[in-house]
């Protein structure tokens, strides 16, 4: 998609030729998405009342559709209301031969090759720019056969004028119709996601692509999608019926054989690109590189301070907005609750900041992980564990955060005070009954009692899942997903190792806490999130200490909270240990203390301590979440923290699309895509495809460009004998975040699949894989494979894995590997020595990272992703 | 870049190492080297394990663990001491590797194509080179290079389904060691360093790679064989030898002395060696 390699370099080559020329589209609907909007696009199309219709719910489901927070990217920058949901480029008719293109626009298609691979190896070509499709095309030979290629507006209501514009055959046309209205919006429907509801509201451009029974397509189709302006989002539609024993395949994406992207490396000579030439400026977008990411801004800076966490202030331009309420006057509390967007300058000290509280919660009683086991200088053997995942389960986990600690990497050892002794016989209890082992108790100094379990397995386990070492503990996403009655325990165990009670005497009175601390930031942060689900506002206070000590966080509950904590926690008098301590909690229930936070529904609200401006003079601004990654917070740099969400002040586009793909009795599909969005594009798209008996469907999807990449591209197998293959490949540079992945669903016997996921993190990336592998009860003698490698080409870069699986028949054969390699020195040296430079070297390893991608390409494509690829791993792109 | 004050004294390349001391980890492996080897010669070096063969083959390619704490290495009478190591390739030396690495999805034949271009075009390369000119260029350019390969692999006996395999992944240490020797003889460089080729070979292959070896080695070519045993001094003469003890050099000679090292042993010479200090 194009996505088009919208690559760094063009940023001077932008600048020397001054590329910045807006063009006037014909027609634009206001920013942001309403009933008003959605009335309009399809008016425009002159929809019939059933497609209106199915928009108009749409638009209510994605209003009402809270925002996915599961991923690793913060979907909250994105700002819906500043978006240009429809742009018309131009009011010329769709045309059918590039000679019937306005000619600026055929000069760009022209740039890209698109003519010259239509020519020589496709059988059909759609071309889109914002919201329209402009070009469609396909072959003779295949409209004979009755194959469809259409824009979705012709394909969901063919009049006859449209029919004949695009000079269609009647009777084939009616015919896929048909197919067109029995399948569109139920193999992704309305209510699936938030991002599909909007696709359905907002979709315009496209294809639907319908094969007749018994036609083979061997010549790829292709479409190409540009989003050419900043704000605009593009939410095209695709709809693909296969009919029985019908084969295709489908490309999207940017296939660029002299390409200006190559262009400006040489391949097409400068001057071919003229001063004014609008076709080449306002359709590439120099915003690849970070300065998108990062701008000076000269001007008011406010330093935002707020109660319950020293460890964190923000820092953002005076017009930057915050979700926050107003301090209500002249009273202790506010009585009303609601949160609002409010600029940083019309804030004051005690107004609100509005922490979200992600309610939203998947649990499981049994998980599975693959734990890898060392087997010397055999390397690695990757075992499945598979572990019940009850309340008790997350109270080892609390116990483990607090008190546990790995030993010379096989032994497990958790240190308790020997008066402890009903949390040391727990301990132990609990050990033997998720792991198998017995564990022994040793003595290391006077009063303390080490509990000892030599199990590789659980070593494995919580080294993976919860880090090793005591400032590297960290709960996974799993966990922090979970109910919150099972969270609860692990609030518990924590406590009952590192917590306390304390009371201080203070001019007003007696402060009571409850404290809990770890040398881990992010630890603490997520305990506080756990205490959120759990309506418990926990502030995070950090402790400088001198010296080599690290760092300490301390967590600490009270006011209107400590009886809901005490609770949670079980700490009442009767279970204390401790004497000094029950004095305390019997008056607990006695006093009815204050907070100066407050939660309601899903927000916490918090109070801003202080608030300080200063001025500056071409200071960088970012942009970044920076919670997960403290690499972004630099001396001089100021950062947009977004513990709070807000708007971004970067211009954002969005691509949300909907792929629907049907593959009947014997169908063959194969759908590849090559995306290089360029760096402020958030790709959300959800691709579906059913597979019906011995059909197959292959998605082939690279995911290069973008800021934020979610997409897990599926197959509901329903027949037998289907088979699914996806392979996923990810690049993540600099400020990118890839989260893709894949999932297979068996409904029906004797059914295979395959999920190859690959990614690259590069200077900083994120990329995950996420999967789902779903065998349902009586899909049986099911086959399956899910394999993931990560390569990381740095140390900054990141990689997580999050598979599911739900297997519910027992006849099914499922492997699952997973691999994280990094680039070493000594391979870059056999290289270099032979006359390749560094970057070349990671080139070259990246590349043959990919092949088994590239290699399913057609020759041109494969060319192609490999230069994409090469020009990624140069410092050019950085 | 500084180019040595040493006038150059004739057309022929030459490799010239001058009291070298290398540290690896802050630990010194090599305590002053000297050694010159001309195009046409065959050095052999031979020492017991852990004398600090490798780490002078490594040391002369350029591997960034190999720090170099004294002394220079000259090529042709120009300093490369600081060089990385794809310039002193591309400058005309070769490391064949003791453990070759592997590269997974990278064939052999692109893996060769990539190398031979960049010491080609001596660096200046750039890997998006081509307008539809350069691309035919290109492509004529393949065909050439896939005969000259094919040429060399016929030379060296070996099978080309070679070619279509990811670089040594899945290789055996034979094939390991005969692709290398196949990258020597596509590269061609002036100054080859064998790093224990022979370590690992059976009697036959043995035979072939030394045989390859033979027909590659010529006037142009200068060989610095490092070697444990002397086995493969049966198939391929040495010039000289040199015995390299305790990072140091403890004696060279000729030929003949190989065959003293065999009857006597290593520890023949580190007595000497010490009577004589």
């Amino acid at each position: 998609m194009t996505e088009q390699a919208v690559l760094d370099f063009r940023k001077s080559y932008g600048e020397q030729y001054g590329f910045r020329t807006e063009t006037k589209s014909a027609y634009e609907t206001e920013k942001g998405l309403s009933e008003k909007v959605v009335k309009e696009i399809s008016d425009l199309k002159k929809e019939p009342d059933w497609l209106r219709d199915f928009r108009l719910k749409a638009l209510e489901h994605f209003l009402k559709r809270k925002m996915p927070m599961w991923g690793i990217a913060d979907l909250n920058q994105i700002n819906f209301d500043d978006i240009v949901y429809y742009v018309k480029p131009t009011d010329q008719e769709q045309a059918t031969s590039w000679e019937e293109l306005p000619p600026e626009i055929r000069k760009t298609f022209d740039a890209l090759g698109i003519p010259e691979a239509e020519r020589k190896f496709l059988g059909g070509v759609g071309a889109q720019f914002e919201s329209e499709n402009l070009y469609h095309s396909l072959q003779e030979s295949l409209q004979k056969q009755g194959v469809i290629f259409v824009d979705p507006d012709t394909g969901l209501n063919p009049t006859d004028e449209r029919i004949k514009i695009l000079k269609l055959d009647k009777a084939a046309m009616e015919r896929a119709h048909k197919k067109f209205r029995e399948w569109f919006g139920k193999v992704v429907p309305i209510m699936d996601n938030k991002f599909a509801a909007l696709n359905s509201a907002a979709f315009s451009g496209g294809s639907f692509i319908y094969v007749p029974p018994g036609v083979e397509v061997t010549m790829p189709l292709q479409a190409y999608f540009r989003i050419n302006r900043e704000n605009v989002g593009q939410f095209e539609r695709t709809l693909i019926v296969v009919d029985e024993g019908s084969k295709l395949h489908y490309v999207e994406g940017c296939f660029t054989k002299g390409a200006p992207i190559v262009t400006s490396r040489g391949i097409m000579p400068i001057e071919d690109v003229k001063i004014g030439d609008l076709v080449l400026t306002h359709n590439i977008k120099f915003k690849r590189v970070y300065h998108t990411q990062v701008r000076p801004h000269s001007g008011k800076l406010y330093r935002i301070v707020y109660f319950g966490d020293s460890t964190q202030t923000i820092e953002v331009t005076e017009e930057h907005p915050f979700l926050a309420a107003k301090k209500q006057k002249d009273e202790y509390k506010n009585t009303e609750w609601k949160p609002e967007w409010i600029k940083a300058e019309e804030l004051d000290k005690g107004d609100y900041i509005v922490i979200p509280i992600d309610r939203e919660t998947e649990s499981e009683d049994e998980r599975e992980f693959l734990i890898k086991i060392g087997r010397g200088r055999h390397g690695f053997k990757t075992e499945t564990l598979r572990l019940r995942t009850d309340p008790d389960f997350f109270r080892l986990i609390g116990y483990y955060l607090a008190e546990g600690s790995i030993v010379s990497g096989h032994y497990l050892h958790f240190t308790f005070n020997e008066k402890e002794r009903e949390y040391i016989e727990e301990v132990k209890e609990l050990l033997e009954r998720y792991f198998g082992k017995k564990p022994y108790e040793n003595k290391p100094y006077k009063h303390g009692i080490s509990i000892v379990l030599n199990s590789t397995a659980a070593v494995r386990f919580f080294e993976s899942q919860f880090g090793k070492g005591a400032a590297k503990k960290s709960m996974p996403q799993w966990v922090l997903k979970e109910k919150p009655e099972k969270q609860k325990e692990i609030v518990k165990g924590f406590w009952r190792g590192d917590g306390s009670f304390m009371m201080q005497q203070y001019p007003y009175g007696v402060k009571r806490m409850f404290r809990m601390n770890t040398v881990s930031e992010k630890l603490a942060r997520n305990i506080r999130d756990i205490l959120l689900r759990l309506n418990i506002f926990a502030s995070i206070n950090i402790q400088k200490r001198g010296g080599k000590r690290k760092n300490m966080f301390c967590i600490y509950v009270g006011g209107s909270f400590l009886t809901a904590f005490a609770e949670a926690v079980e700490a009442y008098p009767s279970n204390e240990v401790v004497v000094g301590r029950q004095v305390a909690f019997q008056k607990l229930r006695q006093i009815n203390a204050k907070s100066f936070t407050h939660i309601a529904e899903d927000y916490a609200f918090v109070p801003i301590k202080e608030i300080s401006v200063r001025e500056v003079k071409d200071e960088p601004v970012y942009n970044f979440s920076v919670e997960d990654d403290e690499s972004y917070i630099a001396n001089g740099v100021v950062v947009h923290n977004c513990t709070a969400p807000m708007y971004s002040d970067e211009k954002h586009s969005l691509h949300s699309a909907v792929v629907e793909i049907v593959a009947l009795k014997d169908a063959t599909v194969r759908y590849t895509t090559l995306q290089n969005w360029s760096n402020n594009v958030y790709n959300l798209v959800t691709k579906r495809a059913f597979a019906y008996e011995g059909a197959t469907v292959e998605w082939l999807d690279a995911n290069i460009g973008s800021r934020v990449t979610m997409k897990y591209p599926s197959v509901y197998m329903f027949g037998k004998n289907a088979k699914a293959d996806i392979l996923s490949v990810a690049f993540a540079g600099k400020g990118q975040i890839q989260d893709a992945g894949g999932k297979v669903l068996h409904f029906a016997p004797n059914c295979t699949s395959k999920i190859i996921s690959k990614s690259v993190s590069k200077n900083g990336g994120r990329s995950s894989y996420r999967g789902l592998l779903k065998i349902a009860k009586g899909a049986t003698n099911a086959r399956s494979v899910v394999r993931c490698d990560a390569l990381l080409v740095d140390e900054q870069s990141k990689t997580d894995t999050y598979p599911y699986n739900e297997i519910e028949d027992d006849t099914a054969t499922v492997t699952h590997e997973a691999a994280v390699g990094k680039i070493g020195e000594d391979q870059i040296f056999y290289l270099m020595s032979r006359g390749l430079s560094e970057q070349q070297a990671l080139g070259m390893i990246v590349n043959g990272f990919f092949e088994v991608f590239a290699k399913e390409l057609p020759m041109e494509y494969a060319v192609e992703f490999n230069r994409l690829i090469q020009l990624e791993m140069t410092g050019s792109v950085g | 870049m500084r180019v040595s004050l040493h006038a150059r004294c004739d057309l022929m390349k030459t490799l010239e190492i001058k009291d070298l001391h290398v540290s690896v980890e802050g630990k010194e492996i090599l305590k002053g080297i000297n050694l010159q080897i001309k195009q046409g010669e065959v050095h052999a070096i031979m020492g017991p394990n852990g004398s600090g063969k490798s780490t002078l083959s490594y040391a002369i390619m350029g591997h960034p663990k190999y720090v170099i704490m004294e002394g220079h290495i000259l090529l042709d009478g120009q300093d490369i001491t600081k060089l990385s190591p794809d310039k002193r390739a591309q400058l005309g030396l070769f490391l064949a590797f003791q453990y070759p690495h592997e590269i997974s999805g990278v064939s052999v034949f692109n893996f060769l194509r990539n190398a031979y271009t960049s010491l080609q075009a001596n660096g200046t390369r750039t890997p998006e080179a081509g307008t539809p000119e350069n691309r035919a260029k290109e492509l004529q350019s393949i065909k050439e290079f896939r005969s000259h390969v094919q040429e060399k692999i016929k030379l060296l006996g070996i099978s080309d389904d070679i070619l279509k395999r990811y670089l040594n992944e899945g290789f055996s240490g034979g094939e390991k060691k005969r692709c290398e020797i196949l990258q020597l003889a596509v590269l061609n460089p002036k100054i080859a360093i064998l790093d224990e080729t022979d370590s690992g070979l059976d009697i036959d292959a043995l035979k072939t790679v030394a045989q390859g070896m033979n027909a590659l080695a010529g006037p142009e070519m200068g060989v610095l064989l490092i070697t444990h045993y002397n086995r493969i001094l049966n198939y391929i003469k040495p010039h000289f030898v040199h015995v390299l003890i305790d990072g140091k050099i403890a004696k060279s000679g000729t030929s003949e002395l190989a065959q003293e090292l065999e009857e006597k042993g290593y520890d023949w010479v580190k007595n000497e060696s010490q009577v004589a200090a």
